[in-house]
């Protein structure tokens, strides 16, 4: 009986598996075969495997740049959105203070509005303040389109840490600053570690900013060069396949590197 | 030396409510062991916050060694305090838990080395010095918060329900290695527990709160045996005092008492004469109260029929209820023989012991 149990669990995990990463592997396969290639044959195997179109794709195809761009952009909007973030998220956990409950109410409501809504108006900031078209103004929109779902989960978890720590800290002579770097953001870094990985992989594929904001060949993020493979009457399948791996493979490596943290993060207090 | 003064201290957390802690006035010598005891929301912790600095003062005046308090910050008053949930560090080492104060307060590491080490090996937590808090037991814990406190070396110690959360037999051998590091460091100490137990035990002196305010200070065995009102005999002592409703009879002298059906001569030492129709309450402690007919002068009976037993091995507690009187009767007698639930019984009252308290519940007998 139990065998047969682990039987089937094991058919339904196969067959999710498969569902999952199915796409997945289709993409590896084409991005290692050539467009007329994947046009003969959907789902065919790489053979022979087209190894070059990797750098060729880094080399020829400005990938590098993309890569570049998006790292500095992503990489400094994750560690923006974690600082301030976490900063908001001790206080509005923390201190009792007149409208506090309002201001993260205001704060988390922004998320209900869909981005659509808000991209016309960031536009023309972003022009007005000569940000438009550059790095830092893409960077600083990724932090305020993060900050709220970050600030939701954080101070859920700053909210669990006991007040009794922040006194002890207080009684052993550390200022409310101190206390912060040295006993509230070490004990919440499973959380925090969570947001980052979170925002990392939400930030590393997001399009619809980045082609708003973004139109200079020179600050293009990875989806948007991705897209250059996509012409007015044909598309380049198998160049695109392969910008898709290498977009990939930064979120790959930082989820299978933090996966342990994500999780711990996802189910903090949820056992005693 | 520190001698610790509370004079008036308040606190009012929302205007138009009640005041937290209202006009607490105490004085605590130096390498005194002052336990403060009340039921839970009596303004206790409240108190000992205020002493630590974690809390605003409302009104009133602390004071230590002389100098005012209020306005100086809890890293600044040399107080070291023992939380009742531990408060260790979870992301820090035993080692680094106890060093972190001292970090902070420019001790040399070789100092901070030095003091550490001394305290690990005098709370036995060498072995455990590597580890993290959530590896260790509730009462390793326990002791690494205490060596965090001591290793501060601090004016004035304050404990917040410290043996709550361990188990029965953790308590007790917690609570002797409090008494015997009070005794060793000599330091003045305030602790605050809802335990009486913990309060007779340790306390140089208890202090009883209620509603926010200061029912009695005093010795332990001074509070026991001279309670000042109802809710002090009441609350002291497991179980607690019997409390039963008396009034005054026209019988010569104004000493006689009328509890339900039954007459007592309250002894002139126990009680002043008061008028005819008094409304009193009568205390008597359960073990002054023994199985039986009264064996003499000095002692009056008390019929009643016994609702519950409990015995204990060594004791055991009998509980009766007496015809006309509200408040049942508990007697603390030896052994675990005795009568059974719904017995008719004599309960012989030491009249000597007799407590009388006042319609406003203050203790009227003369001590």
């Amino acid at each position: 009986m139990a065998a047969l149990r682990k039987s089937i669990l094991l058919l339904l995990l196969t067959g999710y598996t498969m569902f999952a990463a199915g796409p997945f592997v289709w993409v590896a396969m084409m991005s290692l075969r050539t467009t007329t290639e994947i046009h003969h044959d959907h789902f065919g195997f790489p053979d022979p495997a087209h190894w070059n179109k990797y750098p060729d794709a880094w080399f020829n195809s400005n990938y590098a740049t993309y890569f570049a761009n998006s790292t500095q952009i992503v990489v400094a909007a994750v560690i923006l959105v974690t600082l301030i973030g976490a900063m908001a998220a001790h206080c509005l956990a923390r201190y009792r203070f007149r409208l506090n409950r309002v201001i993260y109410f205001v704060l988390f409501s922004t998320i209900i509005f869909p981005p659509q809504i808000t991209i016309i108006s960031l536009f023309q900031i972003l022009v007005q303040y000569g940000l438009y078209n550059s790095k830092i103004g893409l960077m600083l929109v990724y932090v305020a389109i993060q900050l709220p779902l970050t600030i939701y989960i954080l101070e859920s978890f700053f909210a669990r840490i006991p007040s009794d720590l922040f006194d002890a800290a207080r009684m052993d002579g550390y200022s409310d600053w101190e206390i912060f770097w040295k006993v509230a953001f070490p004990i919440a870094l499973p959380a925090i570690t969570t947001t980052v990985i979170l925002n990392f992989i939400l930030l590393w594929n997001e399009f619809l900013f980045a082609v708003v904001l973004i139109t200079e060949e020179a600050n293009r993020t990875l989806p948007l060069g991705i897209q250059r493979f996509i012409g007015d009457t044909q598309e380049d399948i198998g160049m695109i396949a392969t910008g898709l791996m290498i977009a990939i493979i930064p979120v790959i490596v930082i989820y299978a590197f933090f996966s342990e943290k994500l999780i711990q993060g996802m189910t903090a207090g949820a056992v005693k | 030396m520190a001698v610790v003064s509370l004079k008036d201290l308040t606190k009012i957390y929302d205007r138009g409510h009640a005041p937290a802690a209202d006009k607490v006035s105490l004085e605590i010598g130096d390498g005194e062991f002052m336990v403060l005891l009340g039921p839970s929301g009596c303004g206790k912790t409240t108190t000992l916050r205020m002493v630590a600095g974690l809390e605003s003062i409302t009104a009133g005046e602390l004071s230590i060694d002389g100098a005012v308090m209020n306005a100086i910050p809890a890293k600044d008053r040399d107080i070291a305090m023992v939380f009742q949930s531990y408060a260790l560090y979870p992301h820090m080492s035993v080692k680094n838990n106890l060093a972190f104060g001292l970090r902070r307060r420019s001790v040399s590491r070789s100092e901070i080395e030095r003091r550490v080490v001394s305290v690990a090996e005098t709370l036995e937590l060498t072995p455990f010095l590597q580890r993290k808090p959530h590896a260790l037991s509730g009462g390793q814990r326990q002791r690494v918060a205490l060596g965090r406190a001591i290793v501060r070396d601090p004016k004035v110690f304050l404990f917040d329900e410290p043996l709550s959360n361990l188990d029965a037999a953790l308590r007790v051998s917690t609570r002797s290695e409090i008494a015997s590091l009070h005794r060793r460091l000599g330091a003045t100490m305030i602790y605050v527990t809802h335990d009486q137990v913990e309060a007779m035990t340790l306390g140089t002196r208890i202090c009883i709160m209620n509603g926010g305010r200061v029912m009695q200070v005093g010795s332990p065995l001074d509070v026991y045996h001279q309670p000042v009102n109802t809710f002090v005999a009441g609350f002291l002592g497991n179980p607690p005092m019997n409390l039963l409703p008396a009034t005054v009879t026209d019988a010569p002298g104004g000493c006689t008492l009328a509890i339900g059906e039954t007459r007592l001569e309250v002894p002139g030492t126990r009680m002043p004469a008061h008028s005819p129709g008094a409304d009193l309450t009568f205390g008597i402690r359960p073990e002054n109260v023994r199985l039986g007919e009264a064996p003499g002068a000095g002692f009056a009976t008390l019929a009643g029929t016994v609702t519950q037993i409990e015995a204990l091995g060594a004791e055991t507690i009998i509980t009766a209820g007496l015809p006309n009187v509200a408040a049942p009767l508990t007697a603390r007698v030896a052994g675990d023989g005795g009568p059974g639930v719904g017995d008719r019984v004599g309960f012989a009252v030491d009249l000597g012991a007799a407590h009388v308290f006042g319609p406003d519940g203050r203790a009227v007998t003369q001590s």
